[in-house]
């Protein structure tokens, strides 16, 4: 057994109990009742006040599916095996397609889909992106009744349309 | 404290020991319990409100951190790195980063060595205050909770700022850190450095000297050094014994050489060395120490890059390491054996947590209910260290 010994309880220990109590304790109450009067409130009402996050914040995933160029890096890096990329080679008659920062396009992109609930949020596979299409956004709203409903396939009109609203100028 | 009757209590009581019918009761505290910190199930046998046994299961929140190691590679292992121990992330990235780069043999800039001190010591303020917000809960004082994650969200929000995210940064990286620090940031947290402490002072009034947290806290639940060294104890723990040993100081990692600090170590001022109250006031000078350390780091922060030359495929060679760093819940040891492919062979990590979680049944009989609920917040487990 490891325990201490119980030290003996005389009459000046009672006494000298009583008035620590007594002391520490009025000694913590006069810091909680500064805060009632001294400091100012530092939290904010949630629905109504929202908190900007900062602009490197990692939420939801988005893709630009017109700039990505299917090179399957971010699904490499990715360390869950979240995104599933489906793509064609570009026939050679087509014309020539390039993304915004000059980067040719080879592949027909035909699935980008990302499991946004098997996400860490982890950013590895922004930083590996090449033509940076694939961009972590701050908005952090986005719950859903079902599973299925956090697949995100970047190539559905709804979703291209969210673009403006989600992603960091 | 003790409650069992002494050999001349036991001589005076008419009635013989062995014909008294003893009424032992299981009692099951968690998995889903406010005071174990996650999801830890004590089995508790109980004589009365004595506490005669109390076996921890653990393995709840088991995430297969080592399978996983060996099937992602070397940069991907980072994001499960955060989840052990999700209140200290940044160290237990650090000590990850470290062990390969010692293998890779790169060289980390000294600015972004300067920032990985810097996160890592914030890191460690943000998680003693954790551990002080939630033990004040464990024993009935609610209003220091509010105080110290007030604090706390000082240092969330530079996180956020700096990695993006305010638990699980995956901010520091192999060989160097993600992203650059900015004066501003540097300046936020020169101020605040100044502000914790005159906070840590503020909390030990309010809550350290507070003669019902003195009385619940002193001479319960005594890890003392014999015990410490069977069980392999480390960190606060260790230090609350009364052992002067840190790795930052002892086997140094890191630019912790060039910084000058003190090791706390527990003193038994308010009852036995080992106590509860020597792991609480061990972790709060500990805040202090690495407010001077965060100190020194803002003085000489050198300008340059932060991220040193590592090829875009790890691949280290063949080899084995050992490599322990000092966590702010004790010496978390990751052993990394490496076959020249993109993923470890092998990887086993020794978490603290894992270690004082096993002395719980060696420290706990005798105890009441209440004071394992004070022992159990009293050590600051964080279950996810402990499954991993």
């Amino acid at each position: 057994m490891n325990q201490a010994a119980v030290k003996p309880l005389t009459v000046k220990s009672y006494f000298h109990n009583i008035y620590e109590a007594v002391t520490t304790v009025f000694k913590g109450f006069t810091i909680t009742t500064r805060y009632i009067f001294a400091e100012k409130p530092v939290t904010i009402e949630y629905p109504e006040v929202r908190e900007v996050l900062p602009s490197n914040s990692r939420s939801r995933l988005y893709n630009d599916v017109e700039n990505c160029i299917a090179c399957n890096q971010c699904a490499t890096a990715c360390p869950v095996d979240c995104i599933y990329i489906a793509s064609n080679r570009r026939p050679k008659d087509a014309p020539e397609k390039k993304a915004s920062d000059g980067t040719a396009i080879k592949l027909d992109l035909i699935q980008y889909t990302i499991d946004t609930a098997l996400c860490c949020y982890c950013g590895l596979c922004t930083t590996v992106c090449p033509t940076e299409c694939l961009t972590h956004t701050t908005d952090h709203e986005f719950s859903q009744y079902t599973l299925d409903g956090m697949k995100y396939d970047y190539l559905t009109p709804e979703i291209i349309a969210m673009r403006d609203r989600i992603v960091k100028k | 404290m003790s409650y069992e009757l002494t050999p001349e209590e036991k001589s005076e009581s008419p009635v013989k020991e062995d014909k008294i019918k003893s009424d032992i009761l299981t009692v099951n505290m968690g998995p889903q319990h406010p005071s174990t910190h996650g999801v830890l199930r004590v089995e508790i046998k109980t004589d009365s409100e004595i506490v005669t046994e109390a076996i921890p299961h653990i393995g709840y929140l088991h995430r297969c951190f080592e399978k996983h190691a060996e099937n992602v590679d070397f940069r991907g292992v980072l994001p499960f790195a955060d989840r052990m121990d999700y209140l200290a992330a940044m160290n237990m990235e650090w000590g990850w980063c470290l062990a390969v780069e010692k293998l890779l043999k790169v060289e980390v800039p000294r600015r972004a060595e300067f920032i990985r001190v810097i996160v890592a010591e914030l890191n460690r303020i943000a998680s003693h205050l954790m551990f002080f917000g939630t033990y004040s809960i464990d024993l009935g004082a609610f209003t220091p909770f509010l105080y110290a994650f007030q604090e706390r969200e000082f240092i969330l929000r530079i996180f956020e700022e700096l990695s993006g995210a305010r638990l699980l940064y995956n901010y520091i990286w192999v060989g160097g850190v993600w992203n650059d620090i900015n004066d501003d940031q540097l300046k936020r947290i020169s101020s605040f450095v100044t502000r914790m402490e005159g906070e840590v002072e503020k909390y030990h009034n309010l809550v350290g000297l507070n003669k019902i947290f003195v009385e619940r806290t002193a001479n319960v639940g005594i890890m003392n050094e014999e015990l410490c060294f069977d069980y392999g104890a480390t960190g606060p723990v260790l230090r609350g014994a009364g052992v002067n040993w840190d790795l930052r100081k002892n086997r140094p990692y890191g630019i912790y050489p060039e910084f000058d600090f003190n090791i706390p170590v527990g003193t038994g001022e308010k009852g036995t060395l080992g106590d509860c109250w020597d792991r609480y006031w061990v972790r709060m000078r500990e805040i202090l120490e690495s407010v001077k350390i965060i100190r020194q780091c803002l003085d000489g922060i050198e300008s340059g890059p932060v991220m040193g030359k590592v090829s875009k495929i790890i691949k280290p060679p063949k080899a084995e390491i050992f490599l322990r760093t000092e966590c702010p819940r004790g010496e978390l040891g990751y052993h990394l054996i490496t076959d020249g492919n993109k993923e470890a062979y092998r990887v086993k990590v020794k978490s603290s947590c894992f270690t004082h979680v096993s002395m719980l049944p060696a420290v706990s009989p005798g105890l009441m209910i209440a004071d394992l609920v004070a022992t159990i917040g009293s050590i600051d487990i964080v279950l996810g260290e402990v499954d991993r």
